[in-house]
């Protein structure tokens, strides 16, 4: 099995082993040794909440910055719907669309079609599926994760369908290499992204998978340089004559609250926000308590991508804008539905690899008996421990240490209350500075 | 031959719908900790989760035991209830006498009894009517497991 990449680094200079990023790691994978953190790889889901977590701005992730877009000859825009809700009242998508062209892209692309072309084949996926359900989208690579981790048994349920922005990215190099005959190496697809996850899973993408995007850059960097841009033009139709971006309120509706759950009427759907929600959805699908949905969608920000941690504005603000912007819209236009029907039969949505499990290493080595004697080592030597989830051993509870003790990876007397000799060295690590 | 590697049991209350699938989570998260194939896990969780809202749903009390030795997965929920009059056809797919509200649970279609006789290599049901019913299952492990 290969190793896990993972969007995060921590760096040992800035740490200051605070146990921020402990605490709030939703899926146990942080330790701190030695007064400073770092992950356990196979726990790690990339969600990022340790990285808003730090207090000390220790932990950096995979980027990408407007520079490297030099590298490219024909650069091209492919923004997350999300974007057009951040600007204020009168900054029309028209002047986001300006903004982001004076920014140094040649074009943007709205993924509209796109939308609908991933809709109609994760609709006929559904219909012909005969496993376990429910199916669970592939949307936010954050519940992909978690599902390849602490879910394995249910990867089978993940959709093998692209997202609708790979698709977007595979048809801007075809079409624009084809208009202006140039290799689809000098194109770049560039995703402008909400959140952190994406970026990684488009940089980084899961099991050697490849991204048909090139490159992202954060709402965040570019929402300076397109307000003061769009600002100047308020109220004022195109000025670069850029076709029409978003013609129907579909690409809106996307994010705005609903998913993709108004595209696919016949199915029982579910959509869930939020980390904590998400887990507690699947510990019931697991059971098989859930019953009665075909189709879910789970977004690990709980007001779903609009909230990600690379966006600006308040996520009501947001949804309400996208509330207006849709209400002057169709749901469906003719010029996006003639490209659906045309592009439908003659491409391909499904995934190169199926998204593969990618469990917790456990106890793997010896036997089954030698197996339950470390889980019994973990319960007993839970039992023993004081129960109070202090953190100071390192490890985030008493249960996790107990754990890290059965597999070998931590002693009992990491417990400050059962050595002394911890509290010394926890003395020495962190008041050494006013000694 | 077989040697018993662990054995656990856990206390279930019947009409207790807010704890309910509670314990077959604690026998599953057992099993991942140990590595066992997740198909084997799957049907363990299957059959401890329909045993256990049949308690739930019909019986007042039940102990449920669990145990694993090197070679296959054993559970048995036992329970103080009103017992089963007719075996038979509490078997049939889609015989159920749930009511409205189970239904609306999603909960109800008959089909707890012939899913766990269909994920276990050797299944036995026993009842009694008036005291209670015995549910038995064993799964094998894999050659892998
Ligand atoms: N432990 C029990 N005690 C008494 N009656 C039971 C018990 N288990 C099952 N039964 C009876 O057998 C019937 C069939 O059980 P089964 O589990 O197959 O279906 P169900 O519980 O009605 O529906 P489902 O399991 O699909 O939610 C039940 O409706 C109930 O009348
Ligand atoms: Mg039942």
């Amino acid at each position: 099995m290969a190793e896990l990449t993972h969007g995060f680094k921590i760096d040992r200079e800035k740490c200051k082993g605070c146990l921020a990023c402990m605490r709030v790691c939703p899926t146990h994978a942080i330790r701190v040794k030695d007064g400073k953190a770092r992950y356990k790889p196979d726990h790690c889901i990339d969600c990022g909440v340790c990285l808003t977590a730090c207090p000390w701005n220790s932990i950096g992730a995979t980027t990408w910055s407007v520079e490297d877009l030099s590298r490219f000859k024909f650069k091209v825009a492919v923004p997350c719907p999300v974007l057009f809700g951040q600007f204020p009242t009168g900054i029309t998508p028209a002047n986001i669309v300006d903004g982001l062209l004076t920014l140094g892209f040649d074009a943007v692309w709205d993924y509209s079609v796109e939308i609908d072309l991933v809709a109609r084949a994760i609709q006929e996926y559904v219909e012909k599926w005969k496993g376990a359900t429910p199916l669970i989208s592939i949307s936010c690579p954050v519940v992909v994760r978690l599902v390849q981790v602490s879910y394995p048994r249910m990867a089978d349920q993940l959709i093998p369908i692209q997202l609708p922005r790979e698709i977007a990215g595979r048809e801007v190099k075809r079409r624009y290499s084809a208009d202006l005959g140039l290799n689809r190496d000098d194109i770049a697809a560039i995703y402008i992204t909400p959140c952190q996850a994406k970026t990684i899973s488009i940089l980084q993408p899961a099991e050697g998978a490849v991204s048909h995007l090139d490159g992202t850059l954060g709402i965040t960097d570019v929402y300076n340089a397109v307000l003061a841009y769009a600002s100047l033009q308020k109220d004022e139709t195109s000025k670069s004559g850029h076709r029409p971006i978003i013609r129907n309120s579909t690409f809106l509706r996307l994010h705005a609250s609903e998913g993709l759950g108004h595209l696919l009427p016949v199915h029982r759907y579910l959509r869930v926000t939020g980390l904590a929600n998400t887990i507690h959805v699947f510990n019931d699908i697991e059971k098989g308590k859930l019953r009665n949905v075909d189709f879910l969608e789970a977004y690990s920000c709980w007001s779903g991508c609009s909230g990600g941690n690379l966006t600006v504005a308040n996520v009501y603000v947001t949804r309400s804008k996208f509330h207006s912007l849709a209400r002057n819209l169709p749901e469906m236009d003719a010029e996006t539905q003639t490209e659906v029907e045309r592009r439908y039969s003659i491409e391909d949505f499904t995934l190169d690899a199926p998204i593969r499990p990618r469990p917790i290493k456990g106890r793997t080595a010896g036997t089954l008996k030698e197996k339950v004697q470390m889980v019994q080592l973990a319960e007993s030597t839970l039992a023993g421990l004081p129960g109070l989830n202090c953190g100071l051993c390192g490890a985030p509870t008493c249960k996790e240490l107990a754990r890290d003790v059965s597999i070998g990876e931590a002693a009992k007397q990491d417990c400050i209350l059962l050595s002394k000799n911890r509290l010394q060295e926890l003395q020495r690590t962190y008041l050494r500075e006013t000694e | 031959m077989t040697e018993e590697l662990l054995r656990r049991t856990f206390e279930l209350r019947g009409r207790d719908f807010e704890n309910a699938g509670e314990k077959s989570t604690e026998v599953t998260s057992i099993l991942k900790e140990l590595d066992i194939d997740p198909d084997v896990i799957l049907r363990v969780g299957v059959v401890t989760f329909e045993a256990e809202m049949n308690v739930v749903m019909y019986a007042d009390k039940a102990i449920l035991s669990f145990i694993l030795t090197d070679d296959e997965i054993a559970i048995e929920v036992a329970d103080q209830g009103p017992g089963i009059p007719n075996i038979e056809l509490a078997m049939q797919p889609g015989y159920s006498t749930a009511s409205d509200e189970m239904r609306e649970m999603g909960f109800g279609y008959g089909m707890g009894l012939p899913n766990i006789k269909k994920n276990s290599d050797e299944f036995f049901l026993e009842s009694q009517v008036g005291k209670g019913t015995k549910v038995y299952c064993m799964i094998r492990l894999n050659s892998n497991g």
